[in-house]
């Protein structure tokens, strides 16, 4: 069940299985006599209505989502400056001097950088999160709150409270570092050091969450294929490396799908992390992202056409990653299916 | 079935829950000293009693509760109508036939990828062409109903509310308004209760279009920390103890509805 | 349902409360960054009068308050009823004059320095900025850790020691050959700063053409990271370790205009032993200095303008150099007692007024900062940034620079 929901793919293709819903079905061949009014409007009620109840998303997507969308390729196209607004047509000029400005590929492997070292190691902690959940532990629920707590933070909290923690010359944790024989490590200037530290805040804050979703998966997997497995003497690991992680593996993809989305925009994290004052993400953007720099063309150039240009970009590249993960789902979804 | 765990896996659930929770710790340690404590880089072990101190030198620095005020407002009422649309929508789709659902359906599904963000320039020139920077409403309206909010509570009805009881209420001469509101509505109300959780939670802790949109004195929670941690003073104990008190309302959230929030989790795909 | 949702976001009215109070008052907010020591007198302009709430909006740094701005204009609203402006940017703020109030008043005229009145006047005068303090720079150092070093601690002997560049870089070689372990001066970012302050076109000609490739800024940069490996924290100002610093010994002199003195008393809460010296190498320096406008979005204009002639009226700022010591540029000013008697117990009981006056007598240049002067600064910072951390090599860091000015377009 948890499985189904949890693929929006699956969702899909289930539709044409799913009984034909009678209630809103308008009346069948119409009969010839005049009906009366009540029946009339009951019709009608049962025609409109499905409209009326999905056209508030809609009309709420088409200001805030279609539109931005479209508006934003308009934008991209001409001379627009925050004040002045807009100016002359110049065709894909932005997307050149974007492309060409050599922050625009740092930003991007920043951005790619800090999604591998938050995504990687944070699934590979929730699965074995999951794993030691997924026992028949004493005080169950409370154990699966307290690990969740971390998710009630907001961004802009954990990078305050991390970034007081990663400090270059009186941080804590080279502190601490220090007193191993390690460091100090140049958290704000290192570019993968950097990298390290933000992607410790997202998985501080989403690990315990995606454990959650990860448990949720083991369970349902049917427990008989333990009990069997345990009888050919497969050890505890073997039977989780053999059954468990094969059979929640479309929810990793899952899992990492989601978080493309979110964090290909990371932008709370960096930007309050960097102690420069003008905040693009360090003093040779070490860890300057795709969002930071939409916003640093936008709001500290005021150059509304580069940073629509680059917003478009953004778009392109998460739906790519995004393609690629699900042409990635498909095939081990199709792998399972010869199991 | 004997998978009874051993002290090995108690030990390292543990480690874990403490690295949950050093953090919050931390942040409240720091809080309760003095600036000069705090900068140190390894402060004593123990709170001081500067808490209270500090908290009151964050309402004076910004305007802490019409922040909170802000947040509280502009989360619930996001959460409320996303909830309510949301569940309109998902049960159109879930149990109603009309022209063009498949399509619509799939346009839902396509818009959950369309991150907001990335319509953040017309979102600015829009707002502003209509005045609404700078006040709340410019963070309530784009997030009324999310294309998640709908698939959510589709997936739940298709299953949730047998189509017998729909038809037979159809029967009985109701109208399709009060189908949902005699049938639907309830029988939605454990998923809608975990829409909203989320939903509000989502957000109170989003901030990059509320940083470019609202100014320094009418700002949500997340912008008024923002702006403590930019100030002249990188003042620790100040920071802190503003991050502290943006944080407590969520756990309060968090421990009475916890429960809720694991089963939510549990029960279907929902990220925040 | 949906009725109760409709009803709660009316109800809700979207947060702009219109400029006025629960209680029917006006309010009019002033939003400010840094520390303009304004705490006392707001409290004081409530008390005198009961038509207006009068509020303080504080916004981070100057590069935040900026950025704050500029977006704000650009919505048309969201602006506080008075602006601080840096007086870096106020050039650049002078280009947009249609969405400032004209500030100018007949029975104003000569309140301010010459230099401070111009600059807020643009060519059509139309007066967009109030003038509030300007940023004549003395040298604060940490007497214990002269001692230590064996350099003379006394203000008299320590101003005379460091008249010139050369001479201020030669005692910092000495100190740091004797305290390895403490830098001789906060950050490199200050540095260039104060140099910078000295040049007459750092970084536009008079015509405000953009020249950054010219001799005089390449002969600050040499200064500025020649020394960087040797003398500086090589700390990002501002910055968390910088802050950290002022409680860690972490260097011994800092470049000090009126309102530093207020940030120094902040960050060093405790410390023991600071003084401030009436000189400063290559002559005198004024460092920032600062502006309130009055943006035309506002509800209540006029009023926002006869305030914040009031918070820039002699007496107040004299008030404020007390609070935080942001030094008036009010011509009256210089004269009160305030600020000639003024003594800092912080500084070993420095003659602050004194030390500061004489500091503005010694400023000979005025360097011409046009339109593009702030936005071009945060670029030269992250430059010099750059090779503190040895991210780069300066010739390198300094290529990119000229690169990220020419993207400003």
């Amino acid at each position: 069940m948890s499985q189904r929901t949890l693929d929006p793919a699956g969702a899909r293709d289930g539709e044409a299985i799913a009984s034909p819903p009678r209630a809103g079905r308008p009346p069948g061949p119409a009969p010839a006599a005049p009906r009366p009014w009540r029946e009339r409007r009951a019709a009608w009620d049962a025609r409109l209505a499905p409209y009326l109840y999905v056209s508030p998303f809609f009309l709420v997507f088409a200001v805030v989502g279609a539109f931005p969308l479209v508006y934003t390729a308009y934008v991209s196209v001409h001379d627009w400056s925050l004040l002045g607004g807009k100016g002359d047509f110049v065709g894909f000029q932005n997307y050149r001097d974007v492309w060409a400005n050599p922050y625009f590929s740092k930003h991007v492997v920043n951005t790619l950088s800090i999604f591998v070292l938050s995504s990687v190691p944070q699934v590979v902690v929730a699965v074995v999160l999951a794993g030691l959940l997924d026992n028949q532990l004493r005080g169950r629920t409370w154990w699966r709150m307290s690990i969740l707590l971390p998710f009630v933070v907001s961004p802009v909290a954990v990078a305050i409270i991390f970034g007081s923690v990663f400090g270059d010359r009186y941080g804590l944790l080279n502190e601490l570092l220090g007193t191993v024989g390690i460091g100090p490590i140049a958290w704000h200037t290192d570019r993968l050091a950097s990298h390290v530290a933000i992607a410790t805040m997202v998985n501080w804050r989403w690990t315990g969450f995606n454990a959650l979703i990860f448990l949720a998966a083991m369970q349902a997997v049917p427990r008989d294929l333990y009990e069997s497995a345990a009888l050919d003497g497969a050890s505890r690991v073997r039977q989780f490396l053999a059954i468990t992680l094969p059979m929640i593996r479309p929810t990793m993809i899952f899992v990492v799908i989601t978080s493309t989305i979110g964090g290909l925009q990371i932008f709370a994290e960096p930007r309050l992390f960097d102690e420069t004052t003008a905040r693009n993400g360090g003093s040779d953007r070490q860890f300057g992202t795709i969002t930071m720099l939409v916003y640093d063309f936008g709001w500290q150039l005021r150059d509304l056409g580069r940073a629509s240009a680059t917003a478009w970009m953004l778009f392109v590249l998460i739906m790519l990653i995004a393609l690629v993960n699900l042409v990635l789902m498909k095939r081990i979804g199709s792998l399972a299916g010869e199991r | 079935m004997t998978r009874r765990p051993g002290f090995l896996v108690y030990g390292l659930l543990a480690a874990f829950v403490v690295g949950s929770a050093a953090p919050f710790y931390w942040s409240f340690l720091l809080g309760s000293h003095t600036a000069q404590v705090a900068a140190q880089g390894v402060p004593p072990l123990l709170p001081g009693g500067h808490f209270l101190d500090n908290a009151s030198r964050v309402m004076d620095t910004v305007p802490f509760w019409k922040a909170l005020g802000n947040s509280v407002l502009v989360s619930s009422v996001c959460a409320t109508s996303t909830v309510v649309f949301g569940t309109l929508a998902g049960y159109a789709f879930a149990k109603l036939r009309f022209r063009g659902r498949s399509a619509l359906l799939a346009g839902v599904v396509a818009t959950m990828a369309v991150p907001t963000q990335l319509g953040i320039v017309p979102l600015f020139i829009v707002m502003s062409k209509l005045g609404w920077t700078g006040t709340t409403w410019s963070i309530i309206v784009p997030t009324l109903v999310t294309a998640f909010g709908v698939f959510f509570m589709r997936q739940y009805l298709v299953d949730a509310v047998p189509d017998e009881l729909i038809e037979a209420a159809r029967m009985d001469g109701c109208s399709q308004i009060r189908v949902v509101w005699h049938v639907v509505a309830p029988a939605a109300r454990p998923a809608a209760a975990i829409l909203w959780l989320f939903t509000f939670m989502a957000t109170w802790t989003d901030f990059f279009w509320p940083f470019i949109a609202l100014p320094a004195d009418n700002p949500t929670v997340q912008v008024a920390l923002n702006q403590l941690q930019s100030g002249f003073f990188k003042d620790y104990s100040l920071v802190l103890t503003g991050a502290t008190l943006a944080t407590v309302p969520l756990l309060i959230l968090f421990v009475l509805t916890g429960r809720q929030l694991v089963a939510g989790i549990m029960q279907g795909a929902v990220k925040g | 349902m949906a009725l109760t949702l409709a009803s709660t976001l009316a109800a809700c009215g979207g947060g702009d409360d219109g400029g006025e109070t629960a209680d029917g008052k006006t309010r009019i907010t002033v939003a400010t960054f840094n520390e303009f020591g304004y705490e006392g007198l707001i409290e004081e302009y409530n008390e005198m009068q009961d038509e207006v709430v009068l509020e303080q909006v504080k916004v981070g740094t100057w590069d935040d308050a900026k950025a704050n701005l500029y977006t704000k204009l650009a919505a048309g609203s969201g602006l506080a009823d008075i602006e601080a402006i840096e007086g870096d940017a106020i050039a650049a703020v002078l280009a947009e004059s249609d969405a400032f109030a004209d500030l100018s008043d007949p029975e104003l005229d000569g309140r301010w320095l010459d230099f401070v009145a111009e600059k807020g006047t643009n060519a059509d005068g139309q007066m967009i900025g109030y003038g509030t303090d300007v940023g004549p720079e003395g040298i604060c150092y940490r007497a214990d850790l002269f001692e230590k070093a064996g350099l003379p601690t006394d203000r008299d002997e320590v101003a005379a020691m460091l008249g010139t560049w050369d001479d201020y870089f030669a005692a910092g070689e000495k100190f740091v050959a004797k305290v390895p372990d403490t830098a001789w001066y906060d950050s490199s970012g200050a540095l260039g700063q104060a140099m910078l302050n000295q040049v007459a076109n750092p970084f536009e000609a008079d015509d405000d053409t953009i020249e950054t490739d010219n001799p005089d800024l390449e002969a600050v940069w040499d200064d500025v990271t020649g020394n960087s490996d040797t003398l500086s924290t090589q700390l990002a100002q501002w910055g968390d370790d910088w802050t950290a610093s002022f409680q860690n010994d972490g260097f011994a002199t800092t470049f000090c205009p009126g309102w530093m003195l207020g940030i120094i008393e902040g960050n060093a809460e405790g410390v023991e032993g600071w003084d401030i010296a009436d000189v400063f190498p290559g002559g005198g320096g004024n460092w920032g200095g600062s502006y309130l406008t009055v943006p035309a979005q506002g509800d209540n204009i006029d009023k926002a303008t006869e305030i914040a002639a009031w918070l820039s009226a002699p007496e107040q700022q004299a008030k404020a150099f007390a609070a935080k010591g942001t030094f008036p540029s009010q011509v009256d000013a210089l004269a009160a007692p305030e600020i000639v008697d003024a003594v800092n117990p912080f500084f070993n009981d420095a003659e602050i007024g004194q030390i500061l006056a004489n500091r503005a007598q010694a400023v000979t240049v005025q360097p011409y900062k046009g339109p593009k002067y702030s936005d071009i600064l945060t670029a030269f910072q992250a430059a010099v940034l750059r090779v503190d951390e040895g991210a780069q090599e300066p010739d390198e860091s300094w290529e990119q620079f000229q690169a990220d000015v020419a993207a400003l377009g």
